[in-house]
């Protein structure tokens, strides 16, 4: 399996496998020449033969050695069953369909052990094909109830492999709007769908792989004046803004603010940076009936009369987090393009003129995507805000470790399982500042290596009097004979500045001592922004040594308790 | 003819539309392009091409594909 790129990931090219019953080379071109991230180089494996290519890991298409495969089928094509029941065949039963479904998934379960990972576009049928509507959803006979069984057959034979993600063909069919087939080119070169159609495609994928790769924003910046209300609060008046009922555009601005608040749920943050006094739109955000959002949604805010572009960069630091991590969302026209033109890394797209547009827009965008939503994503919100509290004891505390120990941090080792897995790989390829070896490696690629005899990964939750951060430490050893090397070493930067990372190395260099290991190495990898995690190797190593670990350097800070579990 | 070479350009950057005799011949576009290229020119310039005028020779160089807008009414 091909899954581990240098700490390049961002820019490194993936190659992608596209195996299909039509022609796919349209989709496969406008994969290669989109400058949306990753970057991919495709090959397209004969037409027509997409068991062969399953089924045999020896067959040409597989030299090509990619880290996805792409399988797109069009069920009346390769589902015989299918295509007899569209033609009023009738000798062809759901049963025989169901079948022929399962055949197909058991094919695609084989393949997926070649590739990092796998998409199926879900099953579609022509926009055009009406059958008979009045018996389309009739159980056990119609073929719009038969495609929604074997799709379903589909979802739940891949349910247990993380490594194959089901595309949802049929948003993308919705959302065009307009017809996803073009008869013609099908019948010039059995292109089955229409070039909007691949361009819908290819967005949606582009933007799955982003997700998978860790690459989605976490933040939403957001304007407050005709953005999160109709009107000008200062001007109005706090009672005169649009926002709920009985108007129809206060109504708009509900339903948008109820749509960033949903993705506030699933561990998106937000923020605000509006020009207005702070006091007085506090109080509107706290004391107005109809806000959906109110000032515990949000993380951070700069509310002032200074420049915005100053302002996000204000926030990226409080919150450290990336500015290409960030999505800014105002009205003004003005505001947008100075803060385009200043931060370009951070996605300031234009929003609808409408305000009933507001809630379609924010639902459709494809930058928050991510692969999995765990207990992680739906506590970041009130973790932050626990990040808060903190700083302000801090404030009250004479010096740092009198600090420290007043927050009573409490740190949790245990061996990596299954169930720490998705948010440990999340933790290796998301991190950037404190990584040693800015290793980036999917789910099961981790696990595997994590299994083979001599390795083993740590992990470490991390909590405080104040909430639990959850897991933000991650430590990885090869052993060979008396040298272990450590190979990953992840800390979440919202436990640094904490001494935390004494706690892990302590931890970790005690596992390999117990493993039998004399001679502990830990060779960094120079990136972009992991100095946080070289430095304080450096400050490890024995004089003159620049990978060689000195012992008595090591030690899990007193003001720190580190236990062990499992 | 800016448009065009623009439109195929997006197609296939890099390459130089504005000389070829034969983009197919020559490599600079392939068959499979071609639905790509149907799809801009329909697009921008509000036409639609039948299933029969969908071949090779309508769209081997600038002048056909000016040649095939015209008789759609287009002028490029």
């Amino acid at each position: 399996m091909t899954a581990m790129s240098d700490h390049t990931s961002k820019t490194a090219e993936r190659r992608m496998l596209l195996v299909g019953d039509t022609t796919l080379d349209p989709v496969a071109r406008l994969l290669e020449r989109s400058s949306d991230a990753p970057k991919l180089q495709c090959s397209v494996a004969p037409y027509g033969q997409i068991y062969q290519v399953l089924l045999d890991s020896g067959n040409p298409a597989w030299a090509f050695k990619p880290d996805y495969l792409m399988v797109w089928t069009a069920p009346h094509l390769t589902l015989p069953s299918v295509g007899k029941l569209m033609h009023f065949d009738f000798e062809a039963t759901h049963d025989a369909a169901l079948r022929e479904a399962e055949q197909f998934t058991d094919a695609v379960l084989q393949a997926a052990r070649r590739a990092s990972l796998v998409l199926v576009p879900t099953w579609i049928l022509p926009s055009h094909e009406r059958w008979v509507q009045t018996l389309a959803w009739r159980h056990g006979v119609g073929l719009t109830n038969l495609l929604a069984r074997i799709n379903l057959l589909v979802a739940e034979k891949f349910a247990g492999q993380s490594n194959i993600v089901l595309l949802d063909a049929g948003y993308w069919q919705t959302s065009l709007g307009r017809p996803a087939q073009d008869p013609r080119m099908y019948a010039v070169a059995k292109i089955l769908y229409s070039q909007a159609f691949f361009e819908k495609a290819a967005t949606e994928i582009k933007a799955v792989l982003r997700g998978s790769m860790g690459q989605g924003k976490k933040v939403i910046v957001c304007d407050l004046d005709n953005t999160l209300w109709g009107g000008v609060a200062a001007d109005d008046g706090p009672h005169a803004i649009k926002l709920g009922a009985p108007d129809a555009v206060g109504e708009c601005f509900q339903t948008f603010q109820t749509a960033l608040k949903g993705l506030r749920s699933r561990g998106i943050l937000l923020a605000i940076c509006s020009k207005n006094d702070e006091k007085f739109a506090l109080s509107v955000i706290e004391e107005h009936p109809a806000m959906v959002l109110r000032k515990s949604d949000f993380v951070a805010w700069r509310i002032n009369w200074r420049d915005k572009a100053e302002n996000l960069l204000g926030l990226a630091e409080e919150l450290n987090l990336g500015l290409d991590s960030f999505v800014f969302l105002d009205d003004s026209p003005e505001e947008r393009e100075q803060v385009r033109q200043i931060l370009p890394q951070v996605y300031t797209p234009n929003l609808p003129t409408s305000p009933s547009d507001l809630a379609p827009f924010v639902s459709s965008l494809t930058c928050f995507e991510t692969p999995s939503i765990g207990r992680e994503d739906l506590e970041r919100t009130s973790m932050y805000q626990a990040e808060r509290d903190r700083k302000e004891t801090l404030e009250l505390s004479s010096n740092i470790d009198d600090w420290l120990r007043s927050l009573r941090i409490e740190v949790r080792a245990a061996p990596l399982c299954r169930e720490s897995l998705s948010r440990a790989a999340q933790l290796l390829n998301k991190t950037n500042q404190f990584n040693l070896s800015l290793r980036r490696m999917d789910e099961n690629s981790f696990w595997d290596w994590a299994a083979q005899p001599g390795n083993a990964a740590y992990v470490f939750h991390v909590s405080d009097r104040f909430g639990d951060f959850g897991l933000t430490g991650l430590a990885s050893l090869s052993l060979l004979g008396a040298e272990a090397r450590i190979v990953d070493f992840v800390m979440s930067c919202r436990v640094m500045g904490k001494k935390v990372e004494e706690a892990l190395l302590d931890y970790t260099v005690a596992q390999a001592q117990a493993g039998g290991a004399n001679r502990i190495t830990a060779p960094p990898v120079e990136g972009p922004r992991n100095a946080p995690a070289r430095d304080f190797f450096a400050s490890k190593f024995a004089s003159g040594d620049l990978a060689t670990i000195d012992p008595t350097r090591v030690a899990a800070p007193s003001l720190i308790n580190l236990k062990e579990e499992g | 003819m800016d448009d065009l070479i623009a439109i195929l350009n997006e197609i296939r950057p890099g390459q130089d539309f504005s000389k070829a005799d034969d983009f197919f011949a020559q490599g600079v576009l392939d068959s499979l392009d071609l639905t790509a290229l149907v799809a801009a020119l329909e697009s921008r310039y509000g036409v639609f091409m039948g299933v029969d005028e969908i071949v090779g020779d309508n769209f081997r160089n600038l002048a056909a594909i000016k040649a095939i807008l015209a008789r759609h009414g287009v002028t490029v």
